[in-house]
Order: C-alpha cells, then structure tokens, then sequence
C-alpha cells in the first residue's frame, strides 16, 4: 500500500511538471516571429564567426538602439539538419533571419530551395567583394549572399625548420606543387620533420589545386560532373599521391590530427585556407617561426595561378521568417559595407575579409609579429581578389566521398586516367535524382 | 582449491574488464584539467588548467547551467511516464495473451526498426502542424515535443514483456480469486515484485532520454530550450575546439547517468518474486 | 484506493495497452507511412515527383550503398555474438551473490555507455593511432612489426570499430542480463546445488534456458542497434578510410544532410534496412522464441 501511495506521488508530481512545462513551453513559442524588433543569427564556431557577429551586432547597435538581435552558436552540422528538416516540411517557424552558410553547400540549397532565402541583390554590390565569391552566391542575375571570410589559400611554413634545410623566404615564393615536395624531401633529410599532414580521406588540397586553375569537379552549370578529362584534377590526384607515396607527409585521420601536427611543431608548413591562422596562432610559443608564401601551382597547367581558396562562407537571409527587412538592413549595414568592422575583426579574430576596402584600414597594414613581421592581411587579401571563380555546384561532398575511394586507389599506384572515368562513371550514377 | 582457482579468474576478468571500462572515463576527467592540445596529443596527467576550463564553460554565450536543467526536466518526465505506460502495456500483452494482441505486439515491433533519420521530417511535419491550434503546448519547441515521442517505445515494451515472462501467473490468478480488480493487481502484486525490472527499465530510459540528439536538435529551436547533448555539439563546433572545457562540460553531463545507475543497480536483488504474498 | 474495473472492465487487458498502441501508431507508423511514399518519389526536397521502383532500381548499381551493405553486416555478424557472450558471462559472474564490490564492478561496466562521445572518440583516437598506446604494447610484446594502421588502413579501421562498439554496448546488454537473472526462481538454483551441479553446470542448466526471453530480447534489440549504427563511426573514423567503415545509417544521413538532399533515396535506403530488420528478426524468433 505505501509503494502504490508513492507511486501516485511520483506520477502526479510528474503530471504536475508536465503542465508547468507545457504551458512554458506555449507562451514562448506563439511570439517568436512575431516579436517587433528582433533577429536571429545562426553561425557556428564561437572563437571566430560568433564574435565576428558580435561585433557586427555593436556597429549596428550605434545606428539602432532598439533592435534586439539574438546570436545562436550551432556546430555547422546542427545547422544543416536544422535548415533542411523544416525548410523541407515547408515551416519557417523558428528559422533564423540570417544564416553563415558554407560556399560549397550554397548552391545545393538554393536549387533544393529556390523560395526559401531573399534576395540581397540591393544591398550587395558586386565590385566591393572579391570576384571569385559570386560564382557561389547567385543564381541567374540576383544575389542571394553577402560575402563573409575569404577562404583565400596560402602556404603556412615554418621559417626555422626551412632555414635548416637551407631555404630562404624566396625560395617558396611562385613555386609549383613538385617544387613544393622536393623541397619536402630535404626538410624530411635536414630536418626530420614531415613537409605537412594529410588525411588522405579530405580532398581539400585537391580541392585548392583545382581552384587555382578555375577548374572544380562540376563544370560552370554546377552539375555535370567533369572528373574525367579534368587536366587539373588529374594532376592534382598526381600531386596528392606523390605528397603522401613520397613520405613528405605525415598521415593524419582526422582534423584534430592535422591541428595537433602543426601545434606540436610536427610539420614544417601547411597548405591551407587563411582561416587556419588562427589556429596557427594557438601555439603562441612558435610566434615568429611562421610565414606565409602564397600557395603552389600546377606545374602542367598553364591557367593555375598561386591563388586559391578552400571553405569561407557567407550570409543569408531566409525568407518568410518574418523581418526580412530589418535582416537586410543589418546586413548591409554591418557585413556588406562597413570597413570598419573589418578592421576590428581583423585584429580580434584575424579575419581576412572578401571586402575590398578592408585592404585599406589599419589593420591590413600592420605587420604580424607571429609571422615574423610579415604584412599578412595585406598578402592574403591581395591574393584572395586574384582567386579564380568557380561554382561549386550542387554536389561537391557528395563527389567527393566517392572520389576518396578512387584517391586511394590512386594512392596504391593505379592509372590516374584509369580510375578516374570509373569514378566519372560511378559518380554521374550517383547524384543523379 | 578449484573454487579457488575459479574466483581468482573471475575477479580477475573482472578487474581487466574494469580497468579497460574506466580508463576513457579517468581520461576524460584528467582531460579537465588540460589544454587542448595536451588532450588531442593524449597526454595522461594532471594540468593546472581547471579552473581556467571550467570558468570558460561557464563563461560563454551557450547557457549550459539552463541546458542541464532542460535536460533534467526532460528526462525525469520521459522516465517516470515511459515506465508506467511501458510496463503496463508489456503486462498487458503477456498477462492477458490472446492470438490478437501477439498480432499487435508484432506490428509493433516493427517500429522499432525504421531508422530515425527517415522519420524525422514527417513527424516534425506533423508537430509543427499543431503549432496553429490550442495543442501548440506539445507541438515544436516545446518541452514535450521532445518527451511525446520518447514515453511509448515498444523497446521498453518488449523488455518489460519478456521479463513478465518469468514472472508466476499463479499469482495473479490467486489475486483474482481474492477479489482484486486488475489495476490492483498490476500495482499491488505485479509492481512490487518486478523492482529490478524497473531499475533497469530505468536506466536505460533515463540514458537514453538524456542522451538524445536528433529529435530535440531539430524539434527545439528557442536557444534558451536547449538541452545538454545541443550544447555540446555547439562547443565542439569550431576550427579548434576547447576540448579542456568541453571535458569539463561533459563530465557533469555524465554524472547525472552514471548516479542513476549507481543507485537503480542496487535493486538488483534477488529473489523477489518469492517473497510476494 | 483504485476503484475496482473502472480502467479495464472484462478481463481482457485491453485498458493496459490501448494508449501505448495509439501512441505509437501516431508517432511511428503513420510517419514511416509518409516515408515509404517518399521512397517512391524523386526530386528535391519541395518539389518532389513519383519515381516508381527508381530509387530502389539505383540501389543496384550504387557502389557506396553497397559498401555500406556489406560493412554493416560485417559488423553484424562478428560484433552482435562476440558482445552478447562477454555480456553474459560478466552478468552471471556479477550476478554471484557471494561475489565483493559488486556495485563498483557493476558501475565500472556500464561506464563505457554513458561516457559522452566526443571523449570517447577522442580516446579511441588517441589509443589506436599509429604512435598510440595499443600499438606500443603490441610492439613490445613482439607481436607486431611495424605500427598497425588502425585508422587509416581499410581492414584494421573495421576492426577499430568493431573493438569500439563491443566495448561501448557490452555494460548496456549487462544490465538486461542482470535484471533478468534476478527474475529466475532461487529455487531452481537451491535444487541444482542440491543435485551437486557445478556453478559452470549450473550457468549452462538453470541460467541460460531460463534467461532465453531475455536473450532473445537482446538479440533483437542489438541487431537493430547495430544495423542502425551511426554515433560511433561517425565520430571515431567519419566512414573513412575512403568509406571502409560506412555504415547504412551514416549513408542515409549523408544523403539527406550531407549531400544536396535526396529525401526519396535516402528513405528507400532506409526502408531496405527495414526489411533487413525484419527478415533477421523472424529467424531470432523462430530459433530463439517459445515454440
């Protein structure tokens, strides 16, 4: 008898929560859209772009006390699930009025979605970004995006472990791919430190490689797969199997393994995209053992230029969330125009931004202590206006998690040509609808 | 001496197995007290980074102090209404056992096996569809949004089924013949018998619910809503992510489970049946 | 206290599982309805079209799906048996009354299963990389030349993850087994020790035939656990080495959210892991279930 009094304690005490927690849960939910003067902001990443909308969120503060804006930290995937899970139920409800969305994923949503993000067309203009940015971000004519970080690429190197094996600064100026691991070869000799670290199951460096020479896995309509025949991936794969079957790289399985490589003074550089500085830069005790050289090109390709890029993103504006307005107007006035908040970010969170007149402030000016006094902002945002301009497309992760099985085939010493109409052929059966 | 031999070998099994169990679980509380990349590169020792860690997990945008409390609430309420619903089905299927309901028993187990990934967009479709009308207190983002679907599994079901399964009919005939109605006799004689089946029940239920990712990731979506597991992607989510404060952070998260389990398991006696009158 | 026959008034049961049932015909079935009419349409995600058998047309000629299959019923088949036995075995030793610090021993198990993972990946990572602890007691026991590859190489990444979920699952089926063992009459085992039968005698006599509901029950339950496994591999390997450790749950998840959606595939592969489920299920019940 006790047990059963206890047991009707319980499940009443429970009941009782219940109503209390659904009747929480109901006043909160029915203002959310409705709410005058609000926005919200979903970005992941709270050392970096949370505080870059931070800070956007105190200019706009000075030009308008009463809007509320509610910044949101998500991991990039949440985000994703997020978007698609009610985007695809046809509810906007509890959306966000602006959202960082990746370049390679853009293009996917726009075409999965074509009502669902507004058009930014008056209040982006195109001449203050750097170009490569708007293959991504439009669709027709209309601009759907504003530019965020540049996701420009440069060579990361250590200038100790490079003087020991006998080069200089300029030795690593313009060099190609096969400069790049013969020089590996003798840091590995001198030094015996790996030239860098690969995973060999991310094609990111394949990916920079093809950019620098304006090619990408899809050709300009962003859905017919151009894997085979495709000069720069084809040397590209070369390149890549060469790094690893050399032993200038250090394998790596995951991306805490290549950040663990360069913060534990593992590697001698890294070839990647300037928002890994900061990362860098995490090893405070290497300050000024790091330079940066702009990044290698294709030696067999005559349109690849030491100038690419690898991630960066950028903003939108989902429709139908209500205060669609309110979200341009802070766009524009934070991200898509302000100088000035460039220039803080670049020197709270080392930024480099796709706005051109950010090149102009302070910041881009000064020189980096941790790079051995190297104008870096200035380097990196000259090359990042250089980047030739490729749509990813609709299915760049989706190539290439069939592409890392033809990589490693590669890799074990299979004809490139060979394997890569199979993939061609393999891949065209699987993203097709 | 063969007993002796053979308790050695158990323990011994026993501390082996114990050591390898533990072991990530020291790690991770060593990991508190380090930078992230003492933890990445697996360093095993005590650094004096604990308080700068946890100051951080407390000291940032991601409310965890109110996630572990939505956590909490949540699951308390998922457990306590998935074992009374649970258990009582399960007694009612095997109990009262009819070629029908060995029919709907089946059926049911089939949704077990539809991955949830598939279902995840209907049923979000079919919550936020109640958003509109006076049912709105358990449509998204509300708190029950995330407990509805949790409080019926016919995993919960089946266990409670199978474990009734040993459990003396006799009993509840004699129960009959004294003249007890059948919702005394699933509290009064089944319940008080079956306090190991609910620990366990318990456990798992609880674990799970607090665990749970997909679901409340995509059916809550005010911030100040979000429970543990949300939180911690959303530290983990950055070029270098803090895992010294992360550690931190879900270390507390652990506790709350791995205290349930240490108390439930103590219901773990034997005998029980035998002493019901 | 509980007016008598109000809840259920024949003697039939029904008032006990009628809410459960409709709650789950509501949340379960009526959505994974929706879903298989999605396995039949094509298209993105607002605007889709029926595509008749397409989608499960492609299935035959998609090499990833395929490795995904296998990879999957590898784990299966070599994973399920190996947990389910230590599982065992560890209940019947911690289900001794004799036996000291139960509780400690008990709690330890089950730790794997509520340790979060992120550390938990994080430790396998570090545990199994090719500098790591594992290879370096390998290596000074002779047993192995050079580093194992445990990540990176194709073979020994399904192994890892073998490795990885047994040793995360076995704590959680231990505490099925327990709670079971505590349901066998003590009497059984009072006249078995009276007929003089050993403890190994009376494991194989008395525990086993009387734990088969239970063991049953978790056969059934770690065979869905498994065929859906995603956690896991996608935070210790991401499906890598080149898709070596995919699973089907993680494909279906790259193809909703990875990927530029494709709702309708992504449902028809999930509904082959269904029929799967229920093909396997009906075996474990007709082997291991009452006759």
């Amino acid at each position: 008898m006790k047990r059963l009094k206890k047991i009707l304690i319980v499940a009443g005490t429970s009941l009782l929560l219940v109503m209390l927690a659904a009747c929480g849960g109901g006043s909160s939910a029915s203002n959310d859209s409705s709410g005058s003067k609000k926005i919200t902001i979903w970005a992941w990443d709270e050392t970096f772009n949370i505080k870059a909308v931070e800070e956007a969120k105190k200019i706009y503060k000075e030009k308008d006390k009463d809007v509320k804006v509610e910044v949101v930290t998500m991991s990039q995937d949440d985000i994703v699930q997020k978007l698609n899970t009610s985007l695809a139920s046809g509810n906007t409800d509890g959306l966000p009025n602006i959202v960082l969305i990746e370049d390679y994923r853009i293009q996917g949503y726009l075409t999965s979605y074509p009502d669902a993000f507004a058009d930014l067309s008056n209040i982006v203009n195109e001449d203050d970004f750097s170009d490569y940015k708007f293959a991504v971000n439009k669709v027709g004519s209309k601009i759907y995006g504003v530019p965020f970080d540049s996701g420009v690429a440069g060579l990361f190197y250590r200038t100790d472990y490079l003087e020991q094996a006998g080069y200089t600064a300029k030795d690593l100026q313009n060099i190609t791919w096969d400069q790049y691991i013969a020089i590996g070869k003798d840091v590995k000799n001198k030094t015996g430190h790996a030239l860098l670290s690969i995973n060999p199951s991310d094609l990111g460096l394949i990916r920079i490689m093809m950019q620098s020479a304006g090619e990408w896995y899809t050709a300009k309509d962003g859905e017919t797969v151009t894997v085979s025949n495709n000069e720069a991936l084809k040397e590209g794969m070369k390149v890549f199997a060469e790094l690893i079957n050399s032993g200038v790289a250090t394998q790596v399985s995951d991306w805490d393994g290549g950040v663990n490589a360069v913060q534990s003074g593992d590697v001698a550089s890294s070839p990647t995209g300037s928002w890994y500085s900061s990362t860098i830069m995490g090893a405070a005790d290497q300050s000024g053992k790091w330079a940066i050289a702009p990044i290698p090109t294709l030696a067999d390709n005559s349109k690849s230029i030491p100038a690419s890029s690898i991630g960066g993103g950028g903003w939108y504006v989902i429709k139908g969330v209500g205060n669609t307005k309110l979200a341009k107007d802070f766009l524009k006035q934070t991200f898509a125009t302000s100088s000035d908040l460039m220039d803080t970010l670049a020197n709270k969170i080392g930024l480099i931004s796709t706005l051109k007149s950010a090149a102009s402030t302070d910041a881009y000016k000064a020189k980096s202590e941790f790079y051995g006094g190297q104008q870096v902002f200035k380097d990196l945002s000259e090359w990042s206006a250089e980047v030739p301009s490729v749509n990813y497309g609709l299915h760049t992760y989706a190539i290439e998690s069939i592409l890392t099985e033809y990589a490693q085939k590669i890799i074990d010493g299979a004809d490139i040509d060979t394997v890569l109409k199979d993939a061609q052929t393999q891949i065209e059966s699987s993203i097709a609808n | 001496m063969k007993g002796k031999v053979l308790s050695f070998i158990k323990y011994f099994l026993l501390i082996v197995m114990s050591i390898l169990s533990i072991f990530p679980f020291v790690w991770m509380v060593l990991g508190m007290t380090n930078k992230t990349i003492d933890i990445t590169a697996g360093k095993l020792m005590i650094g004096d980074q604990l308080t700068i860690n946890f100051t951080n997990l407390f000291n940032n945008s991601l409310n965890f102090t109110g996630a572990l409390r939505n956590s909490a609430v949540i699951a308390v309420i998922t457990t306590v209404l998935a074992l009374i619903l649970s258990s009582m089905a399960g007694y009612g299927f095997e109990i009262f056992k009819s070629k029908t309901k060995d029919r709907i028993f089946n059926f049911l187990l089939l949704s077990m096996m539809v991955p949830f990934a598939a279902l995840m967009i209907p049923l979000y479709r079919m919550f936020s569809q109640l958003n509109g009308t006076p049912l709105r207190s358990i449509g998204i983002n509300s708190m029950f949004v995330v407990i509805v679907p949790s409080v019926c599994t016919a995993f919960l079901i089946f266990f409670f089924r199978q474990n009734i399964k040993s459990f003396p009919k006799e009993l509840v005939e004699a129960a009959r013949l004294d003249g007890l109605g059948e919702l005394a006799i699933f509290f009064r004689v089944y319940l008080p018998s079956a306090k190991n089946t609910y620990a366990a029940a318990a456990i798992i239920t609880f674990m799970n619910s607090w665990n749970n990712y997909l679901w409340p990731l995509v059916a809550l979506q005010s911030p100040e809503k979000r429970t543990v597991p949300l939180i911690l992607s959303a530290m983990g989510a950055s070029y270098t992510p803090d895992y010294g404060m992360m550690m931190c952070g879900i270390v507390i998260a652990t506790l709350p489970t791995a205290a349930i389990f240490f108390v439930m398991q103590k219901q773990f006696v034997q005998g029980m049946i035998g002493s019901v009158k | 206290m509980i007016k008598k026959g109000k809840f259920s008034t024949k003697k039939n049961g029904t008032g006990f599982i009628i809410l459960p049932v409709l709650l789950i015909i509501l949340l379960v079935f009526i959505p994974m309805i929706q879903a298989l009419f999605t396995s039949f349409q094509s298209g993105t995600p607002i605007n889709m079209s029926f595509n008749g058998l397409g989608n499960y047309q492609r299935m035959l000629t998609d090499t990833t799906f395929r490795k995904a299959f296998f990879n999957t019923f590898l784990y299966l088949i070599i994973q399920v048996p190996i947990m389910l036995f230590l599982a065992l075995i560890i209940s019947a030793i911690l289900n001794d009354k004799k036996m000291k610090f139960k509780g400690f021993f008990r709690t330890a198990m089950f730790l794997p299963c509520i340790t979060s993972l992120v550390s938990y990946s994080l430790v396998m990572k570090s545990l199994f990389a090719a500098n790591g602890f594992v290879n370096q007691i390998l290596s000074n026991l002779n047993l192995i030349s050079a580093p194992i590859q445990w990540l990176t190489h194709p073979i020994w990444a399904k192994v890892l993850i073998i490795i990885s979920i047994t040793w995360r699952w076995v704590g959680y089926n231990m505490i099925f087994f327990i709670s079971g063992m505590q349901n066998i009459d003590p009497s059984i085992y009072e006249a078995a020790d009276m007929d003089g039968a050993s403890s190994t005698q009376q494991f194989f006599k008395v525990t086993i035939p009387n734990l088969k509901p239970i063991i049953l029950f978790t056969t059934i339950t770690s065979t869905i656990g498994t065929l859906q496994l995603f956690d896991e591999v996608q935070n210790i390997t991401l499906g890598g080495p080149a898709n070596a450790t995919l699973t089907l749950s993680q494909y279906i998840y790259n193809l909703s959210y990875k990927f530029t959606p494709n709702f309708g595939y992504a449902a028809a592969v999930s509904f082959v892991i269904v029929i799967a489920i229920i093909i396997l299920t009906i075996i474990q019940n007709k082997v291991g279930g009452e006759k």
